[in-house]
């Protein structure tokens, strides 16, 4: 049984909000550690209400 | 494990690899800007070969750690953002190729190496830039 978390899962912008790279605000949440590729994350703007990635 | 084993404080995951610290993290990515003559027709060539998955060159991502020419031979040190990277054949054959097809260079040999690891910091300014237009977060 796996005992602790898989480290790829690991990715920044969970506690502090990533930069939106549209409108740059930092009011976003992290909606999934993985996106469409292991290098990329999930995220949603407050700001201007869109979705976004961030690069790991 | 023994005792005998985990008292071994040289011991790496793998005996049969040979372990070597690659180049200071601060000092890369190489990215060919003193280059002259055949070393920058090769940065050009690397610059124009681009991340399968985003709108920027390998070089701005910082995957190149260096380029060395001897007579007529290329050596090229490159990295992965992953070690299993989906794209390792893909951008391998592509380097191997564009760099071989340079006029000029008679011999390519590519060199994959881990040490140190690819982190988002070996991105350069310019391949920050490109990111935040696609729509990235860096």
């Amino acid at each position: 049984m796996r005992r602790t978390r898989d480290p790829s899962v690991e990715t920044s912008g969970d506690e502090a909000g990533a930069t939106c790279p549209y409108c740059e605000s930092t009011n976003t949440v992290r909606e999934h550690p993985k996106g469409p590729s292991l290098c990329r994350s999930m995220h949603y703007c407050h700001g201007c209400e869109q979705p976004f990635e961030k690069f790991e | 494990m023994s005792a005998n084993t985990s008292s071994d404080r040289d011991a790496t995951p793998c005996a049969y690899t040979d372990y070597r610290e690659g180049a200071a993290a601060e000092d890369l990515p190489a990215t060919g800007e003193d280059a002259t003559g055949l070393e920058a027709d090769i940065w050009d060539a690397l610059y124009g070969i681009e991340d399968p998955e985003m709108p920027i060159s390998i070089v701005d991502l910082g995957l190149i750690y260096g380029v060395y020419l001897e007579d007529d031979t290329v050596t090229v040190d490159m990295t992965l953002t992953y070690s299993g990277c989906p794209a390792r054949d893909m951008l391998t054959e592509e380097v191997k190729a564009e760099v071989a097809a340079v006029d000029g260079v008679d011999d390519t040999d590519l060199r994959l190496v881990w040490s140190p690891e690819w982190t988002v910091e070996m991105v350069t300014e310019r391949g920050e830039q490109a990111l935040q237009e696609f729509g990235l977060s860096v």
